[in-house]
């Protein structure tokens, strides 16, 4: 009978770990835009996923979302829909901010011009926080979806004994990850655009060459970017409560995530975030939840120590 | 086509370039020789708009190209095949040739420059799916060369094609360019220290040496020059 229990309890970790995993994979995908295509540190991003699941809530109730969708499908417009705002706050803050310290301005600076980014984003997410907690407060607000709550049952497997149930809201959230991850993805790898911004990231001089506007693809990615990762916060705050410190605890998960698969992968990237979501949910099976991000940087630190260059990532660096 | 005159250019204001004044006309094959250090990269670099002149003026059809932005001048049709190739090493041969296209000359006649890129260079079909940083630098000099031709370009620059290859790889190369130009009619800016090579292959040549023009003239007669047969050909 123990043995059926256990049998359960890893499948449910399993799913609970794959439909997570997915989320935080679109999370990752985003930072891998600005952090492993583009090279910049953006410290912020935690930020920019908070704001992107507080534009989810206001579109969900102020932008009458939740009266035209209804309750079940409202919060997915929502969380959609914060892409866009985010994209916007994203290319603004590029614009006014990050253009000044990345790109082709520090081009020639090779890695000093990175401890410009990393005191401007943390000032970017310092003042994100701040000014979230200025204007939302410190309550814990939801994007509640009755999915949530209810479940499909997938079994019952081996007779009677063995079934596995899937929360309907994070099934439904897993799906969207992975519709927009496609999009994404087909875009970089085929459209005009996305070769332009591979080519901006692989060789800017050259692309300036070809007639590109590196700084304006720059730009582009890092918006991309920040929207991707504000729909994958959306996502998750119709499953998770949130509040505006809630920044810190993705931004490090989603730097382990892009450095597990390998930096400059986007596609790596994903399978990062997947890899962190199942190291959480089946390291409840064995230790108390309060240590399953200690779980996390646990298999980080040996997977960093095995392989140093990620899953996905070329061992040769790029000339 | 090209007028560039007076022109003083250099980095952290050490200059390279001394008033230097060159021309190359419409169908124009035109070299540019001299050894290393006189400056022949960073002529080329002030016409694309990665380095800033500090005096003089480049038109281009009449056009001053100095107030356009870098970006836009390919999209005025100059193409610049740069020094030491610079393909995008992570794209395979096929994207690199599509992103020589991305002028708005180059995506309207894609079909056809891409049928005339794969016969001049038909190595690069056979690589097509390869990234470019894999092949060999011979190969990425086709890739280069490829890529600025998709571009539609009115003006085509080579930064120093031979360099870093096996002579006999330089002298293919520089066969193709001939090939390349008897077929095409394009006008081409090239800048080389081999030479005799460039001369044989251009109808004017430019001899620069410490940032000035020391020689210029129909490449017939600067081959005959003494000058020129003793500090650079070996005679």
């Amino acid at each position: 009978m123990t043995g059926i229990i256990w049998t359960e309890n890893i499948l449910q970790a399993l799913a609970a770990g794959l439909l997570v995993g997915t989320i935080y994979g679109l999370m990752c995908v985003g930072l891998a835009l600005i952090f492993g295509v583009m090279r910049v540190i953006n410290f912020a991003q935690g930020d920019f996923m908070m704001l992107g699941m507080y534009a989810a809530f206001y579109i969900f109730g102020a932008l009458g979302v939740s009266a035209v969708f209804g309750t079940s499908a409202g919060p997915y417009v929502a969380a959609i829909l914060a892409g866009p705002v985010l994209f916007c706050i994203g290319y603004l803050t590029h614009k006014v901010l990050i253009s000044h310290v990345s790109g082709t301005r520090t081009a020639h600076l090779e890695g000093e011009g990175h401890y410009a980014q990393l005191i401007l984003t943390l000032g970017i997410a310092l003042i994100l926080t701040n000014g979230a907690m200025l204007f939302f407060g410190s309550f814990l607000y939801s994007l509640q979806t009755p999915l949530s709550t209810s479940a499909w049952e997938l079994g019952p497997f081996w007779g009677d004994y063995v079934s596995v149930f899937v929360n309907k809201a994070r099934g439904i959230s897993a799906a969207i990850s992975l519709g927009v991850i496609a999009v994404l993805a087909w875009m970089i790898g085929n459209s005009r655009i996305g070769r332009a911004l591979r080519a901006s990231a692989d060789n800017p001089t050259a692309a300036i060459y070809m007639g590109v506007n590196v700084d304006k693809s720059h730009r582009i990615a890092f918006a991309l970017g920040v929207a991707i990762t504000a729909v994958a916060g959306g996502l998750l705050a119709t499953n998770y409560p949130f509040h505006p410190y809630v920044g810190l605890e993705y931004v490090i998960v989603m730097y382990a995530g892009v450095v597990l698969g390998g930096m400059g992968s986007i596609i790596g990237a994903f399978w990062g975030g997947m890899t962190i979501g199942l190291v959480q949910q089946m390291s409840t099976l064995i230790l108390p939840t309060q240590l399953q991000n200690t779980a996390i940087f646990v298999f980080f630190l040996l997977i960093v120590f095995f392989r140093p260059q990620g899953f996905f990532g070329r061992v040769v660096e790029r000339t | 086509m090209l007028r560039i005159s007076g022109l003083s250019a250099g980095y952290s204001r050490i200059p390279v370039l001394n008033d230097l004044s060159v021309e190359v006309g419409e169908g124009q094959f035109v070299s540019i020789v001299g050894p290393n250090g006189a400056g022949k990269s960073t002529l080329f670099k002030t016409i694309s708009g990665t380095v800033t002149p500090m005096a003089g003026s480049v038109t281009f059809e009449g056009r001053d190209l100095l107030s356009v932005a870098p970006d836009r001048r390919p999209h005025l049709g100059i193409a610049h095949v740069p020094e030491g190739r610079q393909v995008f090493a992570s794209l395979s041969v096929m994207e690199n040739l599509q992103m020589g296209a991305y002028t708005e000359a180059g995506r309207r006649d894609w079909k056809d420059n891409l049928d005339r890129i794969l016969t001049w260079l038909p190595v690069l079909a056979e690589r097509r799916n390869q990234p470019a940083g894999t092949l060999s630098g011979g190969e990425q000099q086709m890739v280069a060369i490829g890529r600025g031709l998709a571009s539609s370009p009115k003006l085509l620059m080579l930064d120093e094609p031979s360099m870093g290859l096996a002579p006999a790889i330089a002298d293919f190369i520089f066969d193709k360019l001939i090939e390349i130009r008897r077929q095409s009619k394009l006008t081409i800016l090239l800048v080389e220290q081999r030479v005799a090579e460039a001369l044989d292959s251009a109808d004017h040549g430019y001899v620069l040496e410490a940032g000035r023009v020391v020689l210029e003239g129909n490449t017939r007669t600067l081959r005959a020059d003494d000058r020129i047969r003793q500090a650079y050909l070996g005679m």
